[in-house]
């Protein structure tokens, strides 16, 4: 009998849990496994610092991205090491480096009258300046999620415009109502999908942080 | 059903009306609303409660209300909050239907306790409560009407097919009385203030199986039960348009937040998305709620497209860009159309959209370029700016405008900016159920909301 792998990282386990596909990963304890999982993985990677004291990994350096090799994979790895010295380290997380395309928040709250609710909006940098975000009261239906989409000011980069291609929209409208599904059946107080990054074949979730 | 909202009938349509705290002072409310009661012309029985006086105003007074023989089908109270709940227990034994509570002093200043005991007293009773800490009632028809507001300060609407359903007495109050100086007819007016038992979700529900009610205003602060309103508003809107004003809007999210998410949506964010997903119309202001709802009185659009007619060019592009702005469309008339227009106006108008027919053309050059219009397959709206203040245009146009309103193919609003004759004249339309506006943007964001709306039920049939 196939035993279920034991989870790295829970968070990335629920959300597999609803067929919600994350980065591949692993959890490195030594240099030697992130070498191991990053082979396996396929390079490039990127590396990050899983640590209960450490909420900006890019704070502390706890983040090294597009490493292409074994040799700068084991440097990455001391200097996350380095950074994280005054704190307790779970591990070091090898995943696989997002593809490029445009960077989407999708998220989720629970409205002391609505209840639970899900959110869009162009995520980066740009979620902050712009708080350019659409919501729904969840559950939420196919037309919903259509209509957030269209809502966002910057839908253009969703949809196509000045001959970028549209991402792939049926998978962005599929994956906002499995999370709609998600909020309500775990009960997430907040959750953040952030970045989550789509391109016209489709997308990655690179990082994932809830509360319930 | 809830029994007290079986009884919801009473607070519009009682057949007795008991005034508890009726009094001889001009300054108090329980004068105030016995006054209106009478003056008003409420033809059911009036029955003032107050152990001080024999008579009042004509109406014999009573000790209180086991004194009065005759059925009391609803009680309005204007007395201090403390001894409602114990009045509330009479009215119970009296039989009493519904009642409504114009005190204020209960969960808004904090005496949860004396809510809660008028909450249970009602609910044991199945009584309809209104309030507390309310205006209360108003509906035209039936003329009964709680509020304490004097007539000569405040109009009183007349019949019609809007109902409101208010949070705040004070927003309320200036809906009725600016509906009243527009002559916007009311359904049923209620102000529900702390909502104690029925709330704005109940009210939704109720006014939607309301056969006089056409249309709904609601104008809301909070809601204890998001998900109700969410259902109520899906269930009721695309019967009859909501058109909700929300207050509080500020983007105070939650005071912990740990995620993004839970930072960028505040709790208006949730009011937005019951709204957009119900299709409830969300104004920004008290006037925004008559201009859309002044959209209703015409024929719903079947998309996007806006002619434009003009007698000056200057307010013609600054409707174009409002139309942009907006994210309507300003239609390319057919060939047909434009063929049309030529063949039927001088040949000093270029045809165009905007369709400038220059500030000398009278009366009947407007009508035309409208019937054109009407008959254009490219267009589904019609906004026809006139500059009432030119020499050639007078108020004929009030008969040209009518005429092609009445046949129902295309809406067709009005847009007027000026002074004294121009709202004159914008007056006469809008009593005859043209939409006027007094700008090119606020005209348009109206037709904006109301084609959103239109073609919302059109995709939904």
């Amino acid at each position: 009998m196939a035993r279920k792998p034991i989870c790295a990282i829970p968070e990335f386990c629920v959300l597999e849990n609803y067929k919600i596909a994350v980065l591949p990963y692993g959890l490195a304890a030594t240099p030697d496994e992130a070498a191991k999982l990053a082979s396996k993985i396929g390079y490039p990677v990127a590396l990050k610092l899983i640590s209960p004291d450490v909420t900006h990994k890019t704070d502390v350096g706890g983040v090294k991205i597009g490493i292409k090799d074994e040799t700068r994979l084991r440097h990455a790895y001391e200097d996350i090491l380095e950074g994280a010295r005054e704190y307790r380290v779970h591990g070091i997380l090898v995943q696989k480096m997002a593809r490029k395309g445009v960077e989407l928040i999708i998220g989720g709250k629970k409205d002391s009258q609505f209840g639970h609710m899900i959110v869009l909006g162009l995520g980066g940098v740009y979620v902050e300046v712009f708080k350019d975000v659409s919501a729904r009261i969840c559950p939420i239906t196919k037309e919903d999620a259509q209509e957030m989409v269209m809502e966002l000011r910057s839908h253009p980069l969703l949809t196509g415009v000045r001959g970028m291609k549209p991402v792939n929209l049926d998978k962005l409208y599929s994956l906002l109502l499995t999370v709609s599904k998600m909020m309500v059946k775990e009960d997430m107080k907040e959750l953040d999908l952030n970045p989550v990054i789509f391109d016209e074949l489709g997308f990655d979730i690179v990082d994932v942080r809830f509360v319930r | 059903m809830r029994a007290d909202i079986a009884n919801l009938k009473y607070v519009f349509e009682p057949k007795s009306i008991a005034i508890v705290g009726a009094s001889d002072n001009p300054e108090k409310l329980g004068n105030v609303i016995l006054k209106n009661l009478v003056d008003g012309g409420y033809e059911g029985g009036i029955y003032p409660v107050n152990p001080k006086y024999p008579e009042l105003l004509g109406k014999k007074c009573y000790a209180d209300l086991k004194s009065i023989s005759g059925k009391v089908d609803l009680a309005i109270f204007a007395i201090p909050a403390p001894l409602v709940p114990d009045v509330a227990e009479e009215c119970g034994k009296k039989g009493v239907k519904a009642i409504v509570v114009l005190s204020a002093g209960f969960g808004e200043s904090g005496n949860v306790e004396l809510e809660e005991k008028l909450k249970s007293v009602v609910l044991k009773y199945g009584i309809a409560l209104i309030g507390p800490n309310c205006l209360g009632v108003m509906n035209p028809e039936s003329r009964v009407d709680s509020i304490f507001f004097p007539f000569y300060k405040f109009g009183r609407p007349g019949v019609g097919d809007i109902s409101i359903i208010t949070q705040s007495g004070a927003v309320g109050s200036c809906i009725a009385d600016l509906a009243a100086y527009y002559k916007v007819g009311f359904a049923k007016f209620v102000s529900y203030g702390n909502g104690a038992t029925i709330n704005e979700v109940d009210l939704l529900e109720y006014l939607g199986a309301d056969a006089k009610t056409k249309q709904i205003m609601l104008y809301l602060e909070g809601t204890k039960d998001g998900k109700g309103l969410l259902s109520a508003l899906k269930k009721v809107n695309p019967k009859k348009p909501i058109i909700v004003l929300k207050a509080g809007k500020g983007i105070v999210a939650g005071a912990a937040a740990m995620s993004h998410t839970g930072n960028l949506a505040g709790n208006y964010t949730a009011y937005q998305a019951a709204f957009r997903q119900s299709k409830a119309i969300e104004v920004d202001s008290v006037v925004e709620l008559f201009y859309v709802a002044n959209m209703f009185s015409q024929v719903r659009p079947t998309g996007n497209r806006v002619g434009i007619i003009t007698d000056g060019g200057g307010l013609g592009v600054l409707t174009a860009d409002a139309v942009e702005k907006e994210g309507l469309d300003v239609a390319k008339m057919s060939d047909i159309g434009r063929q049309r227009l030529r063949e039927m106006l001088p040949a000093r108008i270029p045809i165009a959209n905007p369709l400038d027919v220059i500030a000398d053309s009278g009366v009947d050059i407007y009508e035309k370029a409208i019937n054109a219009m009407i008959e254009d397959e490219n267009v589904d709206s019609i906004v026809v700016i006139i500059l009432f203040q030119a020499p050639a245009v007078d108020s004929r146009i009030v008969d040209v405008l009518v005429r092609a309103s009445d046949k129902k193919k295309k809406p067709i609003l009005v847009v007027g900016v000026g002074g004294e004759y121009t709202r004159q004249n914008r007056k006469t339309l809008d009593s005859y159920g043209i939409p006027t506006y007094g700008s090119p943007e606020t005209a348009i964001r109206a037709l904006k909301k109301f084609t959103e709306y239109s073609l919302f039920l059109k995709d939904k049939k």
